[in-house]
Order: C-alpha cells, then structure tokens, then sequence
C-alpha cells in the first residue's frame, strides 16, 4: 500500500507559518530569556512574526491574481484570503506595540515586580490566535474552517483569562469558553449535517454535490446551514449570539479587548461570506434573508442595549454588536459590491474598534478602576492627542463623514439596496439615528463637563510612547480610508473577484 | 456487514446533541456544563463518522479524529479555568459568576 500525500504549496502557507513559528520562539522567549529583557524579546519576536506576516501577505496577494485551492482543496490561495491576512496581521502588529506597554497577564493591583512574568506566554498566545485566523479567512473546507476556528478560539479564551489575579478576567474566559464551545458544537453538527446530505466537505464539492443533485432547499442542508450560520454567528457576535460580548469584552484585559473586538470579527465575516457564497450559492434565498434578519436583531439589540451603559467597555461591546450589523448587511445582500462593502468596511473599522479601545486602556491604566462615563469626564482636556483621536473613532463608528466608516456605511447600504432590501436599508439608517447619542455621549463625556465633575487623573500624563503611536495609527488608518476609497475599493474588488459571485 | 440504516446514527447524534445543548443551557455546574459541551461535540463526531461509512469516504473520520483532539485541548483550557476559579475559592455555580452582569 502507497501512501499518497499531497502536493504542499508552502509558499501559499506562508504567512501562517511565519505567525506559527514566532509563536514558538516567543514561547521559548518564557523559559531562556531572563526577566529583566524577556519583556522586549518577546515583543521583538512578535513584531517580527507580524512583519513577515504582512510582507508575505502582500507577496502572496499580488502573486495569487489566479485564485485556487491548495493542499488538496483544503486552503485558498487568492486575494480574498491574502487581503484578510494582511488586515489581521496589521492588527496584531498594531496589538504587540500597545501590548508592550500595557500587558495583560498581572492584576492591576498585583505585586509590580510579578508583572513580566507571563508576558512572553502573552505574545505567544497573540501569534498562536493570529495564525489560526489568518488560517480561517483561507479555509476551503469545513474541516479546516473548524479546526482553525477552534485554534484561534482556544488561544483567546486562555488570553481573556491571562490576568489570572482579577476574578473579571477568569470569569470573562469561562464565560467565553462556554458560549464559544457551544457555538463550536452547533457549527460542528450542522457540518455534518452539510456532509450528510452532500457526501464532501470542501466548499466547492459541496456546491457542485448540491448543484448536481438537486440538494436545494433539502432539510439537512438547510438545518446544517442555520446551525453554521449559528456558529459563525457566535464568533462575528452578531445578535442573538451576542450575549457573551459585553461581560467578555468587559472583564477580558483591555488589550486582548482590542485585538478580539478587531480581529475576530474580520476573521469570522471574511470567512462567512466566503462560505456563504461559495459553498452553499444554490440557497441564497435562504441564508440572504437569516442574515439580513440576524443584521436587524444585531442593529436593534446593539444600539438600544448601548444607549443605556456607563461602563466605556460595553458601549464600545454594544458597537461592536451593531457594527456587526451593518457588516451583516453587505453579506446578506451575497453579491459582489456586498463583498466588497464587507471587506471595505472591516478596514476602518478594525483600526476605529482598536483605536478606541486602547484609549479606554490608557485612561483605565491612569485611573486603576473601570473606565464609565462619569470617569472619562475632563480625559479630553488632559491627554489631549488621546481626546481628539477617540472623537475620530467615535464619529467615525457614527457614520458621519469623519472617517472610513461613512463610505463603508454607504457602501453596505448601496449593496441591500441594489438586492432590492430598501427596508434593511432604511433600519441601518434608524440606527445610525440612535448610535449617534450614545457615541457623541462619550465625546461629551470627555469634554463637556463641569469642572466640578472631573474625574482627573492629576499628575503629568504618562508618556505611553507606543500606546500613542498604534493610536495614531489607528486614526491614520480610519481616517485615511476616507481619501483612499477609491485604491482600498480597487483592492476589495480584486479580492471579492477571487469569489465566485 | 450490514449495519442499521445511517439514518438512525444521525437520529442518536442529533438526540445527543439535543441533550448536551440542554445541559449547557440548564445545568449550573461548571463541569456538568463542560461535560455537555464534550456531549455536542462528540455527537458531531458520531454523525461524521456514521456517514463517513455509508458514502464509503474517509473525509468524515479524518473530521473526527481532528475533531477529538480539538475538544481535548478545549476542555484542558476549561478545566485549568475551573481549577484556576476553584483555587481562588470561588463558587464552580454558573450563577453566581457573575461579577460581569449580562
């Protein structure tokens, strides 16, 4: 008997190999590196495992215009997957140098001098979970789309309850453990459910199984479909998946906070439109309008949910839900400008959901409690580059013409209303409507207070070098994504065009 | 060797799937409800590997062998979670975790 392997494109593996490797090393940084530099090491490790995530992303989205699958049909090498690991790797990058500075891993009221002793396990984990996303957006059949979900799934659990002294971390990574895993299960069933009635389990089998043999509209297709749909539903925290998202986004350290609410839901809404309209064409009918109502429940629950928080961490987790939302609705539509609006708007929204939480970082970092509204008061006055750059996100996240998110609305909405969804339109802009109080709440919050109100940190500010410098990137990105539409549009349609739409 | 039909293997894993998903849902023991969790995914696990037999492809035991390793290591972070919780000396009750309001 011969033992038949596969052809292995490793080059088309590339960037997930760079990001799996540093892992490794950052982990060994744990053991030889001494405390006194492990710090740095580690970050350094990180640092050059993101780079070299970007560099071969870049390479591999300008020398994969031919899309196709690799490693037998298990992987895509195109642009839609080449342009989300790029996305993901300017996260992670933007995620280690914050984290330098304000790592996860020690209580906030834990001894000072314990505080690197985790910090090395910390970058690891970051790699680990950013080369099992940048391994998700790519995926080509439901096994490695499991396998990959579960791997970066399993690294941000542990690193949600890294900060291992404070109860709120542990019970964040409990909490996100349980609903995640459950989300893994309905995912894992309704693939078998998929495989049941097709006989395949890559994306492209499945269509053509599902094309040949009239498996339209068949029950196991279509409860195996809403039981993925449920799964992913889980992790893009789309309602009424949603309900882990404030206590987790809440207790989990404000780092890990940035990279998930970020990366995740990149990683998730590529992969989900791909899937959707790979995989499962023939039903679009059906998985357009679950969609198109899960975006109106993530819209409504998000917004209204937000309007009456105090705590800065679970407004931004309530926009977070309804970001998903408007994202929701490019996807529902299923059509090429609905994949392009998808992969336009995750760009200035990832930088804005970063951004946004490591101002809240910074300010939870001077105050040493929670940061809520009452709190917040006078922070615009005292770190004035930090004010000014969460005013950007803030109006960026409403839509108005501040920053990316107001062409990347535009576009989701152009896209529903192209499918004929005049009505789902009309719901995306109500909700803006209600977003608008709760986001101009925390810009009044930060400034518009009587003196007697403030909530100051007293002191001179800390000088938070790095933590300023992914900020502006944050704000360069967000902000630039509005002069740069027509490039940024050019490169989510030659990704969306690896599809086949 | 002709087994029963797969469809009743199917009728046994979506049974099983039911009970873990309920487990989750009602049980208030941590480990109960990582048990249950344990419960879906293998029913999953039995579906794949019951029809990996009647379409006579080895896509679907490969999925599970994948599948067993992955719900091992989620279980070791949920157990080192419980030990974690548990050496802090709080309650392993899912309800009175809650610190963080829902």
């Amino acid at each position: 008997m011969s033992l038949h392997t596969p052809h292995i494109d490793w080059f088309g593996l590339a960037p997930v190999f760079a990001l799996v490797g540093t892992s490794f090393v950052a982990l060994l940084c744990a053991v030889l590196v001494p405390r006194a530099v492990r710090r740095i090491a580690a970050a350094s490790v990180a640092i050059a495992g993101f780079t070299a995530g970007i560099v071969l992303a870049i390479w591999l989205y300008v020398d994969s215009a031919n899309g196709h699958t690799i490693v037998s049909g298990a992987f895509y090498r195109d642009r839609w997957t080449a342009l989300g690991q790029i996305i993901l790797c300017g996260i992670g990058l933007a995620t280690t140098l914050l984290a330098v500075e304000h790592v996860p891993g020690w209580g906030r009221n834990a001894d000072p001098a314990r505080r690197d002793d985790h910090v090395a396990e910390f970058f690891a984990l970051l790699l680990a979970s950013a080369a099992g996303m940048v391994f998700f957006v790519g995926a080509a059949n439901l096994m490695t789309l499991f396998l990959s979900l579960e791997w970066f799934s399993i690294a941000l659990y542990v690193m949600c309850a890294i900060d291992y002294d404070l109860e709120s971390s542990l019970e964040a990574g409990l909490k996100y453990l349980i609903v995640g895993s459950f989300g893994a299960g309905a995912l894992l069933f309704g693939s078998a459910l998929v495989y049941g009635a097709t006989g395949k389990i890559s994306f492209h089998g499945i269509a053509a199984a599902a094309a040949s043999q009239g498996l339209t509209g068949d029950t196991f297709v279509v409860v195996g479909i809403a039981l993925i749909v449920a799964g992913l539903g889980f992790k893009m925290s789309a309602a009424p998946f949603h309900m882990w998202t404030p206590d987790v986004y809440e207790g989990a350290p404000t780092t890990v906070t940035a990279w998930m609410s970020s990366a995740t839901k990149v990683a998730a809404l590529l992969l989900t439109f791909r899937l959707m309209t790979t995989a499962f064409a023939g039903d679009q009918h059906l998985w357009g309008w679950a969609f198109a109502i899960v975006a109106t429940a993530s819209l409504a629950i998000g917004n209204f949910a937000a309007l009456v928080q105090r705590n800065v961490k679970r407004i931004l987790a309530y926009s977070s839900i309804s970001h998903a939302g408007f994202m929701l609705i490019g996807l529902s539509a299923g059509s090429a400008l609905g994949g392009r609006a998808l992969m336009y708007y995750l760009i200035p929204y990832s930088a804005m959901a970063f951004g946004s939480f490591a101002v809240v970082a910074a300010r939870e970092r001077e105050l040493g409690v929670p940061v809520t509204l009452d709190n917040l008061a006078g922070f615009g006055w005292e770190r004035p580059f930090l004010g000014v750059a969460m005013w950007f996100f803030m109006f960026g996240f409403a839509g108005l013409p501040l920053g990316g998110g107001f062409v990347g609305k535009f576009y989701v909405f152009a896209a529903a209303y192209q499918h004929g969804w005049v009505w789902l339109v009309i719901v995306g802009v109500l909700a803006t409507l209600v977003s608008l109080y709760y986001y101009l709440g925390i810009v009044r919050a930060m400034y518009m207070r009587p003196a007697a109100e403030l909530a100051l940190a007293g002191g001179s500010p800390p000088r938070e070098r790095l933590l300023q410098l992914t900020v502006g990137a944050a704000l360069v990105v967000s902000f630039g994504s509005l002069f740069a539409v027509q490039p940024l549009i050019d490169l989510a349609r030659h990704a969306a065009s690896s599809l086949p739409l | 060797m002709a087994g029963p039909d797969v469809a009743w293997y199917v009728a046994v894993a979506a049974a099983l799937f039911g009970i873990g998903a309920l487990g989750v849902l009602i049980r208030r023991n941590t480990l109960v409800v990582l048990l249950s969790l344990e419960l879906m995914l293998n029913a999953g696990n039995l579906a794949l590997i019951a029809l990996s037999r009647h379409f006579h492809n080895g896509a679907g035991q490969i999925f599970a062998l994948a599948v067993m390793a992955v719900a091992a290591s989620e279980v070791c972070v949920g157990l080192g979670l419980v030990v974690a919780l548990n050496r802090r000396e709080l309650s392993l009750d899912v309800d009175t975790l809650s610190e963080l309001k829902g």
